[in-house]
């Protein structure tokens, strides 16, 4: 025979590559129509729309260019939103760390009940934020909260603690620690039972004290964990919203005026989508180079 | 030549109790770790504490000093205006709660598991790619997609359903990470058996990689649901019909709306936490080697 078709010539030849492929390539379609519809688009669009002066109640909407993006490096809030966000994430994160590392050291050495203490210290972790915030406005209530009962008891006298302007956002802080130091804890946690023993008695051996050991083999050896704790922790935090809108609604004054809230204010209150997409943006430029800085000065492999 | 004079203290066996371990020392150690972790435990757990004895306090008494953990005459009483009350319909906010996050969770827990298994376990071009590709969205943080997601929500005229609550988790990254590393851990003889045996590539995935990775399965899933049962901020953008809310969003409200009644806020805060702490107490040890596992990965 001269000539053959196309499906003549695949009679009795193996399955072609596609065919095989296809399943392969059916297993991913579901995921990709919500990662299309619900994560890479709307990152897309959200850029398209910071373009324009969208706002959601009007027909029109007028093209700027990057004119969001100059007001928002004018916009006196902005900064003013990023000063606080900035400061309450640092001393989050901060105590987090600290306080993590503080509680995993402790409970590796396996102490009586340390499995209880490992539940006890995650419980606030699975909280709402919105409970959490509740709870915790009414320790800190100035007429009948708990931590002025405490105050009052030894002495001293009684602060409006989430009425003054020098204490709110360390107080929103301290209570962001009450509520996630359990997962630093943990992570630290995995990260000290997966420092190998033996390199610790080697160094009792050489006669290193309980303090040097800590300083020079837990420490360098937790950077990775570490970094990646710092990281996750401040992207997290920087984003905070929900403590400020149930405990001080941003007050008093601005004082606690956070970004995301800045961000709610402007895209559901003003319907300023096109400025609160800049807004985000502008969110998401400070995320990663804290990101890349923190990967500067922490990053580096280590060798057991 | 030196001789090793010095005698080293005994090697300790962490995996003793301390009280069977040999030296005194030690004992003395633990007991000074005790005393300072016991005060970190107490005031873990105080403001807890603090909610639920709030919540029983006859309202006339929950301003009183000095604080009583134990109420002296506890009572119902909150719970039964928060039910009844007309303009809180906390019973409609957890039904809410509850099918926003057993869908999600449905939705994700089936949605990853199909993608991490094809990431994971098949192999065809372009698969590196995807995945990577995928990866990087979680550079970009979840902010930026409020706007356009709400937008489009909007068009779709599924604002102040569930709709809007639901599918937009199908889009979730984390579990798709989770997963893969899980799957990649299973031995391949037992997949190749399946298809020796006549299994197709779904029959795989369904009979032999889901069953075994069911830990896994369950961790995502309660990850998934405590999410989903905790979230704020989208809910609440999302929704704005009394009657529709979620519980945390109607805890926001209680707390903003001039409901100055203290019983009534922290008897709602109670009523949102003990299912998620019935979850954690039965759950708690999915959870905890989940975050230890997920964040050692992530070095």
């Amino acid at each position: 025979m001269a000539a053959t078709s196309p499906e003549q010539r695949r009679v009795g030849k193996p399955m072609p590559r596609w065919r095989k492929l296809l399943p392969n390539y059916l297993f991913l379609v579901p995921y990709f129509v919500f990662f299309l519809l619900f994560l890479a688009g709307p990152n897309v669009y959200g850029f398209y729309i910071s373009l324009f002066n969208w706002d959601i109640l009007l027909p029109n909407k007028p093209f700027l260019g990057f004119g969001n993006y100059q007001e928002l490096w004018l916009d006196k809030l902005w900064w003013l939103s990023l000063r606080n966000t900035v400061l309450f994430a640092a001393l989050t994160v901060g105590g987090n760390v600290l306080l993590g590392l503080f509680a995993s050291v402790l409970v590796k050495q396996r102490p009586p009940g340390h499995q209880i203490l490992r539940f006890l210290f995650y419980t606030p972790v699975v909280l709402s934020v919105a409970v959490m915030g509740v709870i915790l406005a009414r320790v800190f209530n100035t007429e009948f909260g708990l931590l002025n009962y405490y105050v009052d008891m030894v002495g001293l006298p009684t602060q409006k603690w989430l009425g003054e302007q020098r204490f709110v956002i360390p107080i929103l802080s301290l209570s962001t620690v009450w509520w996630t130091f359990g997962f630093p804890f943990l992570v630290f946690l995995a990260g000290l039972l997966n420092i190998p023993e033996p390199i610790y008695e080697a160094a009792r051996i050489d006669g290193v004290n309980r303090l040097q050991s800590f300083t020079h083999i837990t420490l360098p050896l937790l950077k990775p964990v570490t970094l990646f704790i710092v990281v996750t922790q401040f992207i997290a935090h920087f984003k905070v919203f929900g403590q400020m809108w149930i405990m001080t609604l941003g007050g008093p004054g601005n004082s606690s005026y956070s970004v995301v809230m800045y961000l709610y204010d402007v895209g559901w209150r003003f319907f300023r989508m096109g400025y609160a997409s800049s807004l985000a943006f502008g969110l998401a430029a400070i995320i990663l180079v804290v990101t890349l800085i923190n990967f500067r000065f922490l990053g580096g492999r280590v060798e057991y | 030549m030196a001789i090793e004079t010095r005698t080293h203290e005994p090697t300790v066996d962490y995996s003793l109790p301390f009280w069977k371990r040999k030296t005194v020392l030690h004992r003395i150690d633990m007991a000074a770790i005790l005393i300072l972790l016991i005060p970190v435990a107490i005031a873990t757990i105080l403001p807890l504490v603090y909610m639920f004895s709030q919540a029983f306090t006859p309202e006339d008494q929950v301003r009183n000093w000095p604080v009583e953990y134990i109420p002296r005459e506890p009572t119902l009483a909150s719970f039964q205006l928060l039910v009844t009350w007309p303009n809180l319909p906390i019973m409609r906010w957890m039904l809410n709660s509850f099918i926003v996050s057993t869908s999600v969770t449905a939705l994700v827990l089936t949605i990853n598991s199909l993608t991490a298994y094809a990431f994971g376990r098949l192999e065809f071009p372009g698969r590196d790619f995807l995945f990577i590709f995928v990866l990087t969205t979680l550079m970009i943080p979840g902010e930026v997609t409020l706007i356009p997601t709400f937008v489009i929500m909007r068009r779709l005229e599924w604002l102040d359903t569930y709709n809007a609550l639901i599918w937009p988790a199908g889009a979730g990254v984390f579990g798709i990470f989770l997963l893969r590393q899980f799957f990649q851990s299973i031995p391949r003889e037992l997949e190749d058996a399946a298809i020796i045996d006549g299994c197709g590539k779904f029959g795989t995935y369904w009979r032999i990689v889901l069953p075994l990775s069911r830990s896994a399965l369950i961790a995502l899933g309660i990850f998934t649901f405590l999410g989903s049962w905790n979230d704020l901020f989208w809910p609440l953008i999302a929704l704005n019909s009394n009657e529709m809310r979620t519980l945390p969003v109607g805890l926001s409200i209680l707390q903003h709306e001039g409901y100055t009644m203290q019983g009534l806020g922290m008897a709602a805060a109670a009523l949102t936490t003990v299912p998620v702490l019935i979850l954690y107490g039965i759950f708690q040890r999915h959870i905890i080697q989940g975050v230890m596992v997920t964040g050692l990965t992530g070095r």
